[in-house]
């Protein structure tokens, strides 16, 4: 119809018509008529309708709600003017007018869903709440809706709806608070109205209303949330003080309620909580109708009744348990870390809803997973109705082993408070066993380390470590509780198993003879049991005690542990085993266990009468750690006083083994790295020598009470100090290596048996000997050659300018004496400086001696310079010679030392440099009125200026006691830079004793400064004066103090000793004159 | 003024999530058992808030309303990390925040005397003093002033039965 062609159709308006007027049409109503289209299309023609209808529909609802508002109002007028008398109780209400009330709740309604339909939702809701109010007041009368008749029942369920679409709508809103508020407002209310229509809170009716309430409440939310709705989180807010906590809701009222808190009525929590709400409801409403089972016959002809007959609760419980373990399961947002506690809680219930249901199987299968939760975390009051339902659940399956393993693990956890007596459960255990077969040969192994053990243990070692072959007392206590009787179990044998190679043991059961004897603690001794001892002697021991617990009886089995082999021993195992019949179970226990809540208790049975307890205050009292028995090795260092530098010092290192048994003793010594500059040390031992290590040096086996000693070389050279040497002894035991004792392949890692003796020795380090230096410096009296002298330039030529004096003074400084072997001077000549002699050179065995502490040897000698010829790098000519002193140390007892040689090098030499000088050379001696000549050299030594001298004799008229012949008085030709001109005179002395010879003044006139030339005139009788030097007194020290300071004040003394007989001050050189 | 509370079960669990101190104040006592249930379940909302509390470092003990059932359950959380637990009655009023801090306050405090009772480690081997059994231990039927403290809170929210 709707294709092309057909549009064309001239017979199209007609056939229209036709339809519109068939189907009672308006005809300015329009009308649709759909044509197929693709499923791509679907969409877009939707929307087209929607979009075409959506304006006509809205105004034909508001239409509709003018037209039942107008009416409302009239009927409310009416309803004003005149009241309606009341009808009597009990007639038919089919036949019976609608009341005002109902009136109001009809328009009310069809108000609302006009709204709704309109997308009005606040409008909707209020109308909606309106007609609920109105419900609501005509169900809390029952004048108004008698009930339990028809009309009561609609209105029931109307109320119910209408209660649905207001929490949708407020749900649409997000405020669900408010939903939630209305939800249980609406089963409060209407449970109050149904306790006075006799279906309260004891009926299943009840229950099944409620738990509809629930569900559909939940479905809704589940819808809700599968679109826009999210469920609000409780969080209290982070960051706001503890006070005041807020939820995350989006209302304004929450301002308000910021400062207070929250309604718990009010929190929305996830869809799973109120299937879980309905579940409950559900499982009470099967609780009611049971009970109205048993009273039947009352109930037999009510209605409602044999309708509950027909539903299968279970089913129900089983199907909004499920749904609410899904959505729990879906909102936990940790699953990966939490335990799923809740959705196990809910799996805990489904369980049960099985087990009720008699699907035993599917109720084992959750109750294995579910225990393993809640005995992990100790919720023993979770876990005993879980494990009695379990167990009922394996005597319906005929399992009788899983029947055992339970009714075990319950003994274990102990009674159920004050539920039944402390011997139900062994009575029971006991009628399992002896009436049942296992449904195999093989043992039955319960474990129950994991849950509550059956008797509480506790192993004790009385001490924490033992030497090997050392026996270690134990103890272990085995203790029955006191709120449940195991008497009855047929224990037979209880397997004690030790760590290693420790032999296990065996107690079998015996019955006391009397009842009389029984006490409530036993003692048993298990003897000595060591790695050592062979299996067979263990088969002999027969060991029998009372395997038989009345609450809180108390089996200690004690007794000692030995192991030759280093290593930790334990008690690792301990297996009860009961038979009875064909029934053969091990219980293993752990060692120390407790049953969940009690604290471990370790304690040492001290005395059995009176009963005496040692509390074990010890962490680890359960191992016992066996070792080795240290070695005894003593080690003494021996050394005199300080090592001296040079000298390999002698440090005897002596072991004794002082221990019973032979020991092999290596010894590494190290010597630490120093921070002495220049230091450069060795140890040596035997043939081996290192600046750091040696390893192992082997001492031998020692047997027991045997010393050895073996000496330890430490030459140190460098600057003193001190120097240190560890020392570390290392034994180890023969008898542990000894091929005799077979190691057990059980014992791969045998540690081995050995010692270490650690010894740190400091050596200080000082020098035998030490040297200070005097030098001064002469002048050369030879005259220089002259330039173009050809012998300055022979190979072999010594451009003599100087000597230096070297005094060395050594002295013998350390604490020991040293024997001096030889003393030296090795001459190293240089190109400036050569030893011309020296006082070592001659008498050689006088100072051959022993020299002790504070001994001082002297040595002079003279060293020839030579003439630089250009300044040398830091000014310093190097010592020409070294001083060798070849010396042993004296030893305490009359021995000497290995020969060690110190050496000292002359010092480095620095001439000091002249500019213009003035050397006078006049003899010593004279004879009386014979002549001697006088002479003076003057040299310039200076590298660039010239001289200008200017020469004056000036005798002395008073004192004078020379005739003096040459000149007096006159100016020199001007000397160039490293020129020198010689004066002479010629004196005869006309006096005896004493005599000075005339003071000779030399003057340089100075040239003038370039800078002022004009003036030069005037500064012509200027000049400075030129030093004269008596050649016989010559001697300078060096022109910086080099030496320390002892050098320099000898320095200052000796030239002071020299000078005295002249006054070098006034220069004025004097000559004995003899008759 | 606000209406009074009723305190119906309190729970104290280890950091270890072990139980130490399950009380019902419910009158009469029955249902023990389904407080064991709700204490073990909210371990669970515990652990979510304690992670969200960790996102957002906040340091606060208490956690706020855990879920409603038949009962309103509150948990808090002390710095030990010893998790109490308490459910209160429904009713429909706001249940102020500060009022529930108050409860978790007096019990922590409570819980912190029973433990510092030096008689709980008498014959204890170790010197381990965060030992979390010494801790589950103080909540044995063998140390009684815990429950009487706990008891005695019980009572005085419940306002004066």
């Amino acid at each position: 119809m709707a294709s092309r062609k057909m549009l064309d159709d001239p017979a199209l308006d007609a056939r229209l018509t036709f339809i519109r007027r068939q189907s009672g049409l308006d005809p300015r109503a329009a009308l649709f008529v759909l044509s197929p289209v693709t499923s791509a299309e679907i969409g877009d023609f939707v929307r087209s309708l929607q979009e075409a209808l959506y304006e006509p529909a809205i105004e034909y609802y508001t239409n509709h709600s003018k037209r039942v508002r107008r009416k409302r109002n009239r009927h409310s007028q009416a309803n004003v003017s005149y009241q309606l008398p009341l009808t009597t109780i009990g007639s038919t209400s089919a036949q019976r007018p609608l009341r005002p009330e109902g009136w109001t709740v009809r328009y009310e309604y069809k108000m609302a869903c006009f709204a709704e339909f309109r997308g009005e939702d606040d409008i909707a809701l209020k109308h909606y709440h309106d007609a609920y109010s109105a419900l609501h007041i005509m169900l809390g009368s029952t004048a108004i809706l008698p009930p339990r008749t028809k009309r009561w029942a609609e209105a029931k369920v109307l109320a119910d709806c209408i209660s649905v679409k207001i929490c949708k709508l407020y749900l649409y809103n997000n405020e669900h608070a408010m939903a939630l508020a209305h939800h249980s407002s609406h089963m409060r209310l209407f449970s109050d109205l149904s306790r006075g229509w006799g279906i309260g809170e004891e009926t299943f009716e009840f229950w099944s209303w409620l738990a509809r309430q629930h569900r559909v409440f939940a479905e809704l939310l589940e819808q809700g949330t599968r679109s826009t709705l999210k469920i609000p989180t409780h969080l209290p807010s982070p960051g706001v003080a503890s006070q005041t906590q807020e939820t995350q809701r989006g209302s304004l009222e929450v301002e308000a309620m910021r400062a207070l808190g929250l309604n718990p009525t009010q929190a929305l929590q996830h869809p799973g909580f109120y299937y879980y709400m309905a579940a409950r409801c559900t499982e009470n409403r099967r609780d009611r109708y049971l009970r109205a089972l048993e009273n039947e016959s009352s109930h037999h002809a009510s209605p409602g009744f044999v309708n509950e007959r027909k539903v299968d609760h279970l089913s129900i419980v089983l199907e909004l348990y499920t749904r609410a373990y899904e959505l729990f399961k879906k909102y936990s947002t940790s699953s990966s870390q939490s335990q799923g506690r809740l959705t196990l809680w809910i799996a805990y219930l489904i369980a049960q809803t099985y087990y009720e249901s008699g699907k035993f199987e599917m109720a084992v299968r959750f109750f294995e997973r579910i225990a393993k939760t809640y005995r992990r975390e100790q919720w023993d009051a979770l876990l005993r109705p879980l494990l009695s339902t379990w167990y009922r659940c394996a005597q319906h399956l005929g399992d009788m082993e899983l029947s055992v393993q339970l009714l075990l693990e319950i003994i274990g956890h102990g009674p159920q408070d004050d539920q039944d007596d402390p011997e139900s459960l062994e009575e029971d255990l006991l009628a399992v066993l002896k009436s049942t077969v296992p449904s195999s040969d093989q043992v039955l192994t319960v474990d129950l380390t994991e849950s509550g053990p059956l008797l509480d243990t506790s192993a004790v070692f009385w001490k924490s470590h033992v030497n090997v072959d050392q026996a270690a007392a134990f103890q272990i206590t085995l203790t029955a509780p006191e709120i449940i009787s195991l008497a009855s179990l047929p224990f037979t044998s209880l397997l004690v198993q030790f760590s290693g190679d420790l032999p296990s043991i065996t107690v079998q059961h015996t019955a006391p003879e009397s009842d009389a004897d029984v006490s409530s603690l036993q003692k048993i001794d298990l003897g000595d049991l060591s790695t050592s001892s062979s299996d067979n002697e263990d088969k002999d021991k027969d060991i029998k005690a009372n395997l038989r617990w009345r609450p809180g009886d108390t089996l200690i089995l004690c007794g000692n542990l030995t192991s030759s082999v280093p290593s930790n021993m334990t008690v690792s195992k301990l297996v009860l085993t009961l038979k009875e019949g064909n029934w053969n179970i091990d219980l293993p226990l752990h060692p120390n266990s407790r049953r969940s809540g009690t604290i471990p208790y370790p304690r040492w049975l001290g005395s059995l009468s009176p009963v005496r307890f040692i509390p074990v205050h010890r962490d680890n009292y359960s191992f016992v750690v066996v070792r080795h028995r240290p070695h005894v090795v003593k080690v003494s260092l021996s050394s005199e006083g300080p090592a001296y530098l040079g000298e390999e010092f002698p440090i005897v290192i002596d072991v004794t083994n002082a221990d019973d048994r032979e020991l092999d003793i290596v010894v590494d010594i190290l010597l630490q790295p120093t921070e002495i500059e220049e230091a450069d040390n060795f140890i040596s031992v035997d043939e081996e020598r290192s600046s750091s290590l040696i390893k192992g040096v082997e001492f031998g086996v020692l047997p027991p009470g045997v010393n050895m000693n073996k000496t330890l070389y430490l030459a140190c050279s460098g600057a003193v100090g001190d120097r240190v040497i560890d020392i570390s002894v290392q034994s180890r035991s023969m008898a542990s290596v000894s091929p005799t004792t077979p190691v057990t392949p059980q014992s791969p890692s045998q540690v081995a048996d050995t010692g270490e003796t650690l010894r740190t020795l400091v050596v200080p380090t000082v020098d035998p000997i030490t040297a200070t230096h005097h030098v001064t410096y002469r002048r050369s009296t030879k005259p220089s050659p002259g330039l173009g002298d050809l012998d300055t330039f022979e190979g072999d030529y010594w451009d003599d300018a100087g000597e230096a004096h070297v005094v060395t003074t050594m002295t013998s400084v350390g604490p020991s004496g040293i024997f001096v072997e030889g003393l030296k001077l090795l001459r190293e000549d240089g190109t400036y400086a050569k030893v011309n002699e020296s006082t070592v050179d001659q008498d050689e065995d006088e100072f051959l001696t022993e020299w002790h502490t504070g001994d001082e040897f002297c040595d002079q000698c003279r060293i020839s310079l030579a003439r630089l010829d250009e300044p040398l790098g830091g000014g310093y000519i190097p010592g020409p010679g070294t001083y060798e002193v070849s010396w042993r140390r004296l030893l305490p007892n009359n021995q000497k030392g290995s020969l060690a040689k110190t050496r000292f090098s002359l010092p480095p030499l620095k001439p000091p440099s002249d500019g213009l000088i003035a050397l006078l050379n006049v003899p010593n001696t004279a004879k009386l009125h014979q002549t001697i000549p006088l002479q003076l050299t003057i040299r310039n030594g200076h590298p660039t200026k010239s001289a200008n001298i200017i020469l004056q004799l000036e005798p002395d008229a008073v004192t004078d006691g020379f005739v003096v012949a040459g000149i007096r008085n006159g100016r020199l030709p001007i000397l160039l830079p490293g020129g020198e001109e010689i004066i002479k005179w010629n004196l005869i002395p006309i006096e005896c004793g004493w005599v000075k010879v005339p003071k000779i003044k030399v003057m340089n006139r100075r040239p003038p400064p370039p800078s002022a030339h004009g003036q030069a005139h005037d500064v012509e009788g200027e000049g400075e004066i030129v030093e004269v030097v008596d050649v016989r007194w010559d001697g300078r020290p060096e022109q910086s103090v080099r030496t320390s300071v002892d050098v320099a004040r000898k320095s200052v003394e000796v030239p002071k000793v020299e000078m005295h007989p002249s006054d070098a001050a006034q220069f004025a050189a004097v000559v004995l004159v003899l008759p | 003024m606000a209406p009074q509370l009723r305190l119906n079960a309190v729970a104290f669990v280890s950091p270890q999530n072990h139980p130490i101190l399950i009380r019902t104040f419910e009158q009469p006592r029955q249902d023990e058992l389904k407080y064991h249930y709700i204490a073990h379940t909210s371990l669970d909302v515990i652990d979510e808030r304690i992670q969200a509390a960790t996102a957002s470092k906040s340091t606060d003990c208490y956690l706020g309303l855990l879920y409603v059932e038949d009962v309103a359950v509150y948990g808090y959380m002390t710095p030990l990390k010893v998790k109490i637990i308490i459910a209160l009655e429904l009713s429909d009023s706001i249940v102020r925040d500060a009022d529930v801090v108050a409860i978790f306050k007096a019990l922590h405090t409570a819980y912190r005397r029973s433990v510092a009772n030096p008689f709980l480690r008498l014959n204890v081997p170790t010197e381990n003093v965060t030992d979390h059994s010494i801790l589950v231990s103080a909540g044995n039927s063998r140390w009684q002033a815990f429950r009487k403290r706990v008891d005695e809170i019980g009572r005085a929210v419940g306002g004066f039965q």
